[in-house]
Order: C-alpha cells, then sequence, then structure tokens
C-alpha cells in the first residue's frame, strides 16, 4: 500500500514536469512578458493642434466621488495636460451621492461646458434624463475609465475605455505560472462598476485554457469591503485548503484580503494577485504581502482622458482604445515606485512630452 | 422634556411687543441662508446666482426632503427610524427589478414598491411596540436585513432603463423651471405641517413623543401611534426611493444608503428653527435647502470635499448650540 502511495505520488510529481506540462506553462509566462518592461508611449491617434482648437473651451468632469485618491491621482494628470494646453477643466466635487452628479450635470448644462466627463466610475445609467438633456444642448457625456475595449457603456455618447479583459487574463496568466499550472485560485471581486463584468470575462477566458486550474468566486461589495472582506476569505481559505492563490480584483480590497491571510497563516500558501497600482498596494509588494501588483499609471490615465476628450471636443475621430499600457509590479521592481511608494511612480515619463508633441504644445 | 414657554410668555406678556430672541430662534435658519446665499453670490454672481442653479438645487435634493420629512414623524413620537434609507433602496430596487426585469407597467411597479415600504414599516412597528425593543436596535436590525433583500432581488446589480414615464413626472416636467419631484416634497411637507399643527392625531403624536408614560395615562394609545408613526415613515421613505429611481432613471443597491446622515442632521438641525426645540417639517425642509445651498457654493467654488464636510458638521453642532444659548433651556434634544 505504501509503494503504491509512493508510485502515485511519483507520478503526480513527474506528470507536473513533464514537457508538455512546460510547454502549456510557456503560454502564460509569454502572455506576461510585454508587461515587464517599462512601457513606452504608443500615439493613440494623428497629431492635432490642441491649444488652437481648446481656445476657449471648457471642460466638467464629475468622479465618482472625490474623496478618493484614484479620482484624485487621474484628475492631477488632467489639470496637467488642461494647463499645458491652456483651457478651463473644473471638477464637480462630490461624494459619490448620485443626486450630486445630477446637480453636476445639470450645472454643466446651464453653464454650457462643451464637454461632461463621468470619470473612474460615475455611472452614466443613473443620470438618464440628465444625459438627455446633455444631448439635446449638444454637449457630449463621456464615461472615462469605465468600461473595457470591448464594452459599450449604455447611456453615454462616448467612453475612454481600458484593456480591462487583459488585465483580467494577466491575474490568471501570472497565478496560472506561479503555481505551475495547478492553480485553486480565490477570486475576490466587486459586482457594480461595468469595468468588473470586463476583468470577470478575462480571467474566465484564460482560466478555461487551464484544464487543472480550479477558481471559488466571492463578491463583496464596494460599501462592504471593510467589514465582509476579511472574514470572507479567512472562512474560504480554512474551508478549503488547497487554495494556493487569491486574485483580488480590484488592489485596495487587499488592506482587507492581507490581514485575513495573515491570521490564517497563509501568507506562503496563497500568495495576492491584484489589479490597480495603487500606491500603499505596491508598499504591499514591497513587503511581500503581495505577489504582484498589474499598475497603471494613473497620472497617464489622466492625460490619456485628456487627449480623448479634446479630439471629441474638436470634431475629430474619436480614439477607440486610448493605449494605457499596463505594468507588472513585483518585489524586483517595486522600489521603483519610491519608498513609500508615490502615485504614477515607477513608470518612466515617456508619455508627458509624447502627449505635449501630439497636441503641438512642445 | 421641551416646552415652548419662551415662545408663549413672549407673545402673552407683550402682546404686539417685537421679541427679537424668539424671531431669531425662529427664523435664524432663513436668515443664515439668505446670508449664504448673498456670500456665495456675490462670490460667483454668474454661476450661483441663477435659476438654473436654485432649481437644481430644489428638484435634485427633493429626495432628501422626503426622507427628512419621514425620519421626524417617528422621531416626533421619541422613535428612531435608522431602517429609512434601506426602504427607500428597496424601493427604487423594487420598482426597477419589477419594470425592468418583469415587464410589469410602473404604476404596479410603484405600488409594489410602496407596499413594500410600508410593510416594513408595520414589522417595525409590532417588534417595537409588542415586544418593547428600542427603536434603534429594531429599525436597525430590519434595515439590514432589508438591504439584504435589496442585494438578493437586484443581484448586486444597478438597474437602468426604468419607464421614462417615472422620470418625465418626477424630473424632466417643470413647473417654474422647477422638477415636480420639488413640489411632491413641498406636498408631503405640507401634509405632514397639517398634521402636527391641525389635528388631534397631530397633538397625540407630541404627546407620546414628550412623555410616554403620561399620554398614556390621559388615554392615548401609545403604541397604535407609536405604530403608525413607523409606518408612516415607511411608507415616505418608499415614496422618497420611487423618486429617487424616478430622479436617476435607474436603481441601484447602495448609493441611497448615504442618505441616512444628512437626513438626520438636517432633521435636527430643522428642530431649531420655525418652531424651535420640536421636529417640524417646514424646520427639516429649510435646514436641508440651508446645507445642500452650502455644499452647492462649495462645489461651485472648486472647494475640496473636505470643507464640505466641515460645513455640514459644523452648521449642525453651531445651529444647535446657538439656539440653546439664545433660549437658555435645557434638555431640547
Amino acid at each position: 500500500m505504501r509503494l503504491f502511495g509512493f508510485m502515485s505520488a511519483l507520478a503526480l510529481v513527474s506528470g507536473a514536469l513533464t514537457p508538455a506540462a512546460a510547454e502549456d506553462l510557456d503560454y502564460f509566462k509569454k502572455q506576461l512578458d510585454p508587461f515587464r518592461d517599462k512601457p513606452g508611449f504608443t500615439a493613440p491617434g494623428e497629431p492635432f493642434d490642441a491649444k488652437a482648437c481648446m481656445q476657449d473651451k471648457k471642460i466638467l468632469t464629475i468622479p465618482i466621488t472625490s474623496t478618493n485618491p484614484f479620482n484624485q491621482n487621474i484628475h492631477r494628470g488632467m489639470e496637467k495636460a488642461a494647463a499645458a494646453v491652456g483651457f478651463e477643466l473644473v471638477q464637480w466635487e462630490n461624494q459619490g451621492q448620485p443626486t450630486q452628479w445630477v446637480q453636476g450635470m445639470n450645472h454643466a448644462i446651464n453653464q454650457k461646458f462643451d464637454l461632461i466627463d463621468l470619470v473612474g466610475g460615475t455611472d452614466p445609467r443613473v443620470l438618464v434624463p440628465q444625459v438627455e438633456a446633455a444631448k439635446a444642448a449638444g454637449i457630449p457625456v463621456v464615461a472615462s475609465h469605465y468600461s473595457g475595449l470591448e464594452q459599450e457603456v449604455p447611456n453615454a455618447t462616448h467612453a475612454v475605455p481600458i484593456d480591462y479583459f487583459k488585465a483580467g487574463q494577466l491575474l490568471v496568466d501570472w497565478a496560472v505560472v506561479e503555481t505551475g499550472g495547478k492553480l485553486n485560485a480565490l477570486l475576490m471581486y466587486t459586482t457594480g462598476p461595468l469595468s468588473t463584468d470586463s476583468m470577470m470575462a478575462g480571467i474566465d477566458a484564460e482560466l478555461a485554457k487551464c484544464p487543472d486550474c480550479k477558481v471559488t468566486k466571492k463578491n463583496i461589495l464596494v460599501t462592504d469591503w471593510a467589514t465582509r472582506t476579511q472574514p470572507t476569505v479567512q472562512a474560504a481559505l480554512l474551508a478549503d485548503p488547497s487554495i494556493n492563490y487569491v486574485i483580488v480584483m480590484y488592489d485596495s480590497m487587499s488592506q482587507f484580503v492581507v490581514p485575513a491571510i495573515e491570521i490564517v497563516g497563509a501568507r506562503e500558501r496563497a500568495p495576492i494577485v491584484t489589479f490597480n497600482g495603487t500606491d500603499f498596494v505596491i508598499g504591499f509588494v514591497q513587503e511581500g504581502k503581495v505577489a504582484m501588483d498589474i499598475g497603471e499609471n494613473l497620472d497617464w490615465v489622466g492625460y490619456a482622458i485628456m487627449d480623448a476628450e479634446m479630439r471629441i471636443v474638436c470634431g475629430l475621430e474619436p480614439v477607440k482604445d486610448p493605449k494605457i499600457p499596463f505594468y507588472l509590479f513585483t518585489k524586483e521592481n517595486a522600489k521603483d515606485a519610491g519608498t513609500p511608494p508615490q502615485p504614477s511612480m515607477g513608470y518612466g515619463a515617456a508619455y508627458v512630452d509624447g502627449y505635449l508633441e501630439l497636441w503641438g504644445v512642445k | 422634556m421641551t416646552t415652548d414657554t419662551t415662545t408663549s410668555e413672549g407673545r402673552a406678556a407683550g402682546g404686539w411687543d417685537w421679541n427679537w430672541i424668539d424671531f431669531a430662534e425662529r427664523f435664524g435658519l432663513v436668515i443664515a441662508w439668505a446670508a449664504l446665499i448673498a456670500v456665495f453670490g456675490a462670490i460667483a454672481p454668474n454661476t450661483f446666482l441663477t435659476w438654473p442653479n436654485f432649481s437644481t438645487i430644489f428638484g435634485s435634493q427633493a429626495v432628501l426632503v422626503v426622507v427628512t420629512l419621514g425620519i421626524i414623524i417617528p422621531l416626533t413620537a421619541g422613535d428612531f427610524d435608522v431602517s429609512i434609507a434601506n426602504v427607500m433602496t428597496l424601493s427604487s430596487m423594487i420598482a426597477g427589478v419589477l419594470n425592468v426585469q418583469y415587464q410589469v407597467p410602473i404604476g404596479w411597479a410603484i405600488l409594489a414598491a410602496i407596499g413594500a415600504g410600508v410593510l416594513v414599516g408595520f414589522v417595525n412597528g409590532f417588534f417595537i411596540t409588542v415586544f418593547r425593543i428600542h427603536s434603534l436596535i429594531v429599525t436597525l436590525g430590519t434595515g439590514t436585513f432589508v438591504h439584504g433583500v435589496t442585494l438578493w432581488i437586484s443581484d448586486s446589480m444597478t438597474i437602468s432603463g426604468i419607464s421614462m414615464n417615472l422620470v418625465k413626472y418626477v424630473m424632466i416636467e417643470r413647473l417654474f423651471g422647477i422638477p415636480l419631484a420639488f413640489y411632491y416634497a413641498v406636498a408631503v411637507c405640507a401634509a405632514i405641517y397639517y398634521v402636527f399643527e391641525f389635528t388631534a392625531v397631530g397633538r397625540r403624536i407630541l404627546f407620546v413623543g414628550r412623555g410616554r408614560e403620561v399620554a398614556r395615562l390621559s388615554g392615548i394609545r401609545v403604541n397604535r401611534v407609536r405604530w403608525g408613526c413607523l409606518m408612516a415613515s415607511s411608507f415616505l421613505g418608499a415614496t422618497a426611493g420611487v423618486m429617487y429611481a424616478g430622479t436617476t432613471g435607474a436603481a441601484d443597491p447602495v448609493s441611497g444608503l448615504s442618505y441616512m446622515l444628512p437626513a438626520f442632521a438636517a432633521a435636527f438641525l430643522g428642530a431649531t428653527s420655525v418652531i424651535p426645540g420640536r421636529f417640524n417639517p417646514l424646520g427639516a425642509m429649510l435646514a436641508v435647502y440651508f446645507l445642500v445651498t452650502g455644499i452647492t457654493g462649495l462645489t461651485m467654488l472648486g472647494i475640496s470635499t473636505f470643507v464640505h464636510e466641515l460645513f455640514y458638521g459644523g452648521a449642525l453642532v453651531i445651529a444647535v448650540t446657538l439656539s440653546q444659548l439664545v433660549s437658555g433651556r435645557q434638555e431640547r434634544f
């Protein structure tokens, strides 16, 4: 019996190391490779004279809330871009209440802004009458950093999408490679934003390419992150001791996942991979609490949104893909983001000159 | 224990004598509101001091007014209803799910939404009066339960595509440039004012709130009054939910919950005005628009969000404190 057990174990080990398995892993490794180098600038469209056509134009931006650093960092990038070109950019400060967004929409219409930007999660689906009124007034309503490249945004005239599908794929690619193709993941996600649907589609698509991989999915709403995440993760890890990776869809949720893993004593068994590149989570990467964080440079995002929206205001061909790149932060390169990590650090600065030249202001 | 002695004494002793303290106490909030408008108007006359801006303020915050009005009914009877924002969210979600996913005509969907709200009020009243559990505990529990139901029926998703008829009669149709939602809120305010000031039911609610035992000994059916107030509160919460769905054209499972604290802040701030020392609908409505005017002005000036919080919290504490100082009353709230 013992001999049989030993032979079985030997077979399992040798099976995991067969050339076929290594070839299978190659696919996942190759998906990650392009995102290990510092991202370069790719122009999302033809050059144009932004200064000339944005003269006397004004854009109102309504963030999902003004109180989170994610939106503020994007806004800082947008402000720098607007200052370089020389047009008026106004942020409608709010605390995430849809009626405050309603007020912002009405303000933009009354004050005859040239474009309304719903940025970083402000949901145009809950602004139906206001978007209709804006359309009637000839004001484009753009949902930026809200949808995937393949998604249509209901009730907005334009979108500035992010490749969320790819981000979802990369999360799985990383975890599959790290577990040698034997991934048993706990996926923590959040329904509500359109981006979740896109990322989930990417995750599912990539998991389908890994026959030995499986996933347990847990949905926690943003409002419940602080209270529900930790007990949910703890219970899942205790219920299934074979879980060997935790995929956290949005990295700000990690602050509640990390203590759960620490309490269960599963840091070695179930590392975290996540998405967004929020500075404090890159700090977790530096400390070894998170294995990898897919970063997107929020300053770059700000420039990219402005580029796409200026093209709309100027009557140019709208951008379908703003070419906002991802970059993988691991223990090896996380220090590039500063100690402690700073927003938008560690990605290089190729985009700033790239955009300024594209707009004809440098 | 609160009394209206200052007001009545001032009038009785002075006849037509002008009582500045009484006046300042009653209309201090109105004066502060006017001052606020003047300041923001002077700083940003072209953006703030415009009728479209005020019509936006009046229309978009009508939901908050109705929630606040709902809260003051049980507060007057001495009970807290902290489930009202959850009822509001449930109501908007029921209307959305029935109308969008099950193609139920919007009228029936609204009736179902309001019926569900009233049912929650009935359950609140049942546990509070029959089992004599504190209203704060019961409504905290039922509110959380109701939130769970909302997430369940919505699958935690935003439901968009609600009938434009609802949107039309809440937000699109206007009278004097102000969306109809505002007039619904005014109608609710007037109805509550009438009941509180001119009916026996209103007096009973007040007596129950001021002293349950005294009210009971006076022959008032205290439990029935409290139960009714809780049902009325949930009814208005559900009504606010329907208006919320009409304001945004959609229903989402969480954002309505953020109305709870502003509504309580406005209820307490409103109790310092018009009929000082008493939760009253006119004061509550004034308080909502005072707070919203301040926030809107700060927003238009591009002032950072933390200042909004300072204004909200500071205005409430300062107003209540000044009211206490002016009147010299004890233990009003």
